[in-house]
């Protein structure tokens, strides 16, 4: 390596540590803050460094935000929505990608529209409509909207193309109908898309804000976006240490996940630019 | 029979006849006695399209033409009243005119650093990817707790954006509530976010150059920026498409970063387009106005989505 080649790396590290900083810098400052003691903070402000350790601020927030209902309605929802994108996107993408059939470039032309309505601009309508059937107010209402991804019809169907059609005849003479050969030769083979799709699916309805804001009235249905943002328009106002930490407590589980199957996600991500 | 004739024979099975009358529509897999296969796998998928993307799209035009009692009870016919009324809502202007500054002020400079920093990626040394991953992270966030996060973070009072102006001898400002700052603070948030979803896409969109195309780059000592403008950009057109296309729609439907931080406020400050339909509609309860609003957003997008993919369709062939 040259000199001039190594001052380049060194530059460019130098800039890209730069970089990571900003990006980290408001999750550094929402755990700094989340340890902080309660007391005299809006006076003082805080340092860099955290000196004190006040971890009371995750219990005060845990209760005081409703966080344990919020969980576990973030994770039922989340999940539940994630199950049902899979079991109709993936036989949906199977059907688009592995089969001849009549109104085939029609069926498809009707889900790539879709990934240019956008979504939350529909949201109030689709409130509109759920309302009409009586279901505001209701998990089910919270779940129904998204029990398909027109992303992930096509996300999936573009592996699923790459599966060869000598396997797809080799399935058919071992006597697999179209179903078991879905499940037991399509499906591993389209695990990466599969994977990084539902990471997607995990990270826009955990983290979703409209719909439940517009669906969920009572406390106990409330996600974990929506409670927090519910717990900072109380008298809480203030009280930053615990909104700080209600804040990480309701971020880490999609962080958590993203850090363990990061490879995945970003891989996956490369074919959706087709997409758009 | 040997094995070899076997495997022959089921060859010639699952081959179409010529000619024949269920082979014309016979799919490739070879499933010719089940014709509805794929209509059934596809039923649900599209059933839910219909009804959860098509239908609403539909009824918020249907809808922008009556007054709509949340509560039930029948609508009534309105005409163009709800769009007249959105039209001289100075609420509205207020809006359109916020959501015309945050995108120009998210969108530009989150393509121009998600680029650069996408490259400054590549050019990085070992433990690149410690910074790949902190810079894809904030595209993962919670906007809702970020946007906690900020406000607390621009608060008046203990601020940390104070704490930096009172070390460089300014006066605090109160970010998020004058209206000359709340906007400003709001994008700051919305290009935090914004950044990294570019650089993530940008970062894909340059794993598909091959390498083959670096090396001969190389050879002809084609490097910095030349190489920038004349090789590696003209390659990522279909990625800067997208990337402004989405960047387009993210933002004009700015809805949470804004609904927490500031409410719309002051006095409309920092009110955009998603924030006021949300308001009309839910809080002076004015559903057909607000489905208006819905309808003018959505045939928007789609025109911009439109000529997104025509301009991608044009540059791919």
């Amino acid at each position: 390596m040259t000199t001039s080649n190594k001052v380049h790396t060194a530059l460019a590290t130098a800039l890209g540590i730069m970089a990571a900083a900003l990006a980290l810098f408001p999750f550094y400052w929402m755990l700094r803050t989340a340890v902080a003691p309660a007391e005299g903070l809006t006076t003082t402000g805080l340092s860099l460094i955290p000196g004190e350790f006040d971890l009371s601020n995750f219990i005060r927030a845990w209760d005081k935000a409703n966080l344990g209902q919020a969980m576990l309605n973030g994770i039922a929802v989340t999940l539940g929505i994630l199950v049902l994108q899979l079991l109709t996107c993936i036989p949906a993408a199977y059907a688009l990608s592995k089969f001849r059939f009549r109104g085939a470039g029609f069926i498809l032309g009707l889900v790539l529209a879709c990934l240019l309505i956008p979504n939350q601009a529909t949201m109030i309508p689709t409130f509109v409509g759920l309302n009409l059937l009586g279901l505001g107010d209701t998990r089910l209402g919270l779940v129904l909207p998204f029990v398909t991804s027109a992303i992930g019809i096509f996300m999936l169907r573009q592996q699923m193309m790459a599966v060869p059609d000598a396997i797809m005849e080799a399935a058919k003479t071992d006597g697999l109908g179209p179903l078991r050969t879905l499940v037991s030769v399509v499906v591993p083979i389209a695990a990466p898309s599969i994977a990084a799709f539902s990471m997607l699916s995990i990270f826009t309805h955990w983290n979703d804000y409209l719909w439940p804001l517009l669906v969920a009235r009572s406390p106990d249905i409330m996600t974990p976006p929506l409670s927090l943002a519910t717990f900072q328009n109380a008298d809480t106002g203030f009280d930053y240490p615990a909104l700080s930490a209600a804040a990480a407590i309701v971020t880490a589980p999609v962080i958590i996940l993203f850090l363990l199957a990061q490879r995945h996600f970003v891989r996956g991500m490369a074919g959706t630019e087709v997409a758009g | 029979m040997s094995l070899l004739t076997r495997s022959a024979a089921k060859v010639a099975a699952a081959t179409p006849a010529p000619g024949g009358g269920p082979a014309k529509q016979a799919p490739t897999s070879g499933y010719s006695r089940q014709p509805l296969t794929p209509y059934l796998l596809l039923l649900p998928a599209l059933a839910a399209l219909l009804l959860f993307v098509y239908g609403p799209a539909l009824l918020s035009l249907i809808g922008s033409f009556f007054v709509i009692p949340l509560s039930g009870g029948s609508w009534k016919y309105a005409g163009f009243n709800n769009y007249l009324k959105v039209f001289a809502d100075p609420l509205i202007h207020q809006a359109a005119w916020n959501t015309l500054v945050y995108s120009l002020a998210t969108i530009i400079p989150s393509i121009v650093l998600g680029l650069l920093l996408a490259l400054l990626m590549e050019k990085m040394g070992r433990g690149s990817w410690l910074a790949k991953t902190a810079l894809i992270l904030p595209m993962t966030a919670n906007m809702v707790a970020m946007a906690v996060v900020f406000k607390w973070i621009f608060a008046f009072q203990g601020g940390f954006a104070n704490q930096l102006l009172g070390i460089a001898g300014l006066a605090p400002v109160n970010w998020l509530d004058e209206a000359d700052t709340s906007l400003f603070t709001v994008i700051l948030l919305g290009l935090w976010r914004a950044t990294s979803l570019c650089m993530l896409l940008f970062m894909a969109g340059l794993t598909t150059i091959p390498s083959s195309i670096h090396e001969a780059t190389a050879v002809e000592g084609i490097r910095g920026f030349t190489k920038l403008r004349t090789v590696i950009l003209p390659m990522l057109r279909p990625t800067v498409v997208f990337v402004t296309v989405l960047s387009i729609t993210g933002a004009v439907q700015v809805f949470e970063i804004v609904n927490v931080m500031t409410k719309g406020g002051p006095v409309g400050s920092s009110e955009t387009a998603m924030t006021a339909a949300h308001k009309v509609g839910f809080e002076y309860f004015r559903i057909g106005e607000a489905s208006a609003i819905s309808f003018i957003l959505i045939a928007l997008l789609l025109a911009v989505g439109v000529i997104g993919r025509q301009r991608r369709t044009k540059e791919t062939s």
